[in-house]
């Protein structure tokens, strides 16, 4: 039997192990500040950003929850890994493998994925409640299913912050690593896709973890929706998080069977593909409203 | 019982970390009891009790338990880890998590997936270390000797067929080394037990079998008393210290405690105790051991 393949007994054990993963993300504190302050400033911009028309550049907010929880999460979530390693010899002369702990891990991504949940879903609450102006690029001027697609964006962040952070902790283990992948994270994303955007290949920035689709207000009232296919990439965004776990389980050598490097290439496939329909369908090229007189600012 | 069947049986085996030997050429055969391995810092004992523990293989010999060789496959280690305990010489405990939390996850890797009949087992072996009342408590807040119970705690979960203690009485006050030896001398009545220790008197109260190593090799192997037999005769109070005594100590009642050589002039033989029977086992290793006791 391969150190992968669960009986029935396994299953029940990796599903109790899960549990206790997703109940200390739950608790902990770094956690708990990044989604307390990304509720806060969301909070603070719903109060403060005033505009007659209603709440302004909506589909670009779901960054706040990405930046605020997903990041925060990167770092909660390998210090997770690492705590439980002090004790490894105690641990690793269990009969469960060092992988079937880390796809325990990876449970840990169900509160932030949660948090952000809950952080669109008061997004779009708040929006509704408020109101948006008629051109902005939301329900009405796009169609449903891409503004869903980018506002689920931050909750498939937080999942995928506490993946890496899961890939962190198992391969990199210098003090302050989720640190620095944090800042690299953000290094990536900016660089990999400011060049790209106001382009005719646009759509070849969604390489990146995450891709802007929304520019806010351009200085002549207008906002610029840039292309691409949102659910597609959605779709991208979740397997990169699914090639973080297993990156983390290769960590351990007698997981490494046929299998499991089958499963790997799959995933990586999988990715690809989502990756050439973002790319290819959706919006084909950068679209701009209509200008909103209130935010013209030239 | 032959070694073919024994809960633990090594032969021949031997363990190198570059050009230093750990362990030559060990036979030796462990069944249910409570057997103590003494030996000075860099005896092997440690490595000894990784071994057993699934922790690290032996370079060579032959290494079996619970009548299967741990390394040939996922399955035979699978199957010795179900019951096997091991308290590591040194083991980190999570910050974040409670005693109650910390067994519950090792619990939970020892596939104890039933949730209640975990956490029963769970409050079972803390209030067999006496952690009881401390269960909710962040391991990080506890003292070193209760961190430490916490430790054996997680490896006496599911009453396991073999239990590998590394030094278990290390940061113990004397109640709680009591408490340990009252609930390691109930448990080696139904499992092998292998405990590594510096401190004779635990071996003394506790084992029925002693294994004395130095040097990666092992120096007596047998019943406590017959270890301590062999220092009969070469024990003495004197009122100064034997010149050319092994080791010699001045004790509280101002007299000597002369181990091995000739009797000082005026010396009354004495009962030797377990240490000084491993004094002598030790020879000229006993200066080493017992400035590290």
């Amino acid at each position: 039997m391969s150190s992968l393949s669960l009986p029935a007994s396994g299953l029940a054990g990796q599903r109790a192990m899960a549990v206790i993963e997703a109940r200390r993300m739950a608790r902990h504190p770094v956690f708990l500040l990044g989604v307390t302050l990304g509720f806060v400033v969301l909070g603070l911009y719903f109060v403060l950003v005033d505009d007659e028309t209603g709440v302004p550049v909506v589909l670009t907010l779901p960054i706040l929850g990405a930046f605020y929880i997903g990041l925060t999460t990167v770092i909660a979530a390998a210090l997770l890994t690492r705590s439980t390693e002090v004790a490894i010899e105690a641990v690793a002369t269990a009969p469960g493998t060092e992988a079937r702990r880390t796809l325990a891990l990876a449970a840990a991504g169900i509160p932030p994925f949660v948090a952000g949940v809950v952080f669109s879903a008061a997004l779009v609450v708040a929006a509704t409640v408020i109101g948006v102006a008629p051109q902005e690029w939301w329900f009405g001027t796009l169609p449903d299913w891409q503004v869903w697609s980018i506002v689920l964006m931050c909750p498939v962040a937080c999942l995928d912050g506490a993946l890496l952070g899961v890939l962190t902790g198992r391969w990199l283990r210098f003090r302050g690593a989720s640190a620095i992948v944090v800042v690299a994270l953000i290094a990536v994303t900016l660089l990999g896709q400011a060049p790209l955007l106001d382009t005719h290949g646009s759509e070849w920035r969604l390489w990146v973890p995450w891709a802007l689709f929304h520019t806010g207000d351009n200085p002549d009232g207008t906002q610029t929706l840039i292309a691409g296919n949102p659910a597609a990439y959605l779709g991208y965004l979740l397997a990169l998080g699914a090639l973080a776990v297993l990156a983390a389980m290769w960590h351990d050598r007698s997981a490494r069977t046929p299998r499991f490097r089958a499963l790997v290439a799959a995933v990586a496939l999988v990715a690809l593909a989502f990756f050439a329909l973002a790319v290819t369908t959706g919006n084909p090229d950068n679209r701009i409203s209509d200008p909103i007189p209130s935010r013209v600012t030239r | 019982m032959n070694g073919a069947t024994s809960t633990v049986a090594l032969t021949d085996v031997g363990k190198r970390y570059g050009r230093t030997v750990a362990l030559a050429g060990v036979d030796l055969t462990f069944d249910r009891g409570v057997t103590g391995l003494l030996g000075p810092n860099g005896a092997g004992k440690t490595t000894l009790l990784r071994i057993v523990a699934t922790s690290i293989a032996a370079d060579s010999g032959e290494v079996r338990l619970l009548g299967r060789d741990p390394h040939a496959s996922h399955a035979d280690v699978t199957a010795v880890r179900r019951q096997l305990g091991y308290l590591p010489q040194e083991l980190g405990y999570p910050s974040d998590m409670t005693a109650f939390g910390f067994i519950e996850y090792v619990a939970v890797l020892k596939e104890w997936n039933d949730r209640e009949r975990r956490s029963r087992e769970v409050r079972r072996v803390l209030e067999a270390v006496g952690l009881a009342d401390r269960a909710s408590v962040r391991i990080s807040r506890l003292s070193g000797g209760q961190r430490r119970r916490v430790g054996l705690a997680q490896a006496l979960i599911g009453d396991p067929q073999l239990v590998v203690l590394d030094e278990p009485t290390t940061g113990l006050d004397p109640a709680q080394r009591a408490d340990l030896r009252r609930t390691l001398s109930a448990l080696g009545h139904r499992s092998t037990v292998l405990l590594s220790t510096h401190q004779t008197e635990d071996v003394a109260a506790l084992c029925e079998r002693v294994v004395v190593l130095a040097d990666g090799a092992v120096r007596f192997d047998g019943a406590v008393t017959d270890l301590v037999a062999t220092a009969v005769g070469r024990v003495w109070l004197a009122d100064e210290p034997g010149e050319d005594a092994l080791v010699s100590w001045r004790t509280g009642t101002g007299r000597h405690h002369v181990v091995g050589g000739r009797p000082p002039p005026g010396a009354d033989p004495t009962e030797p105790t377990l240490e000084d029977a491993y004094l002598l086992t030790l020879g000229s290793d006993a200066q080493r051991a017992h400035a590290s006791s």
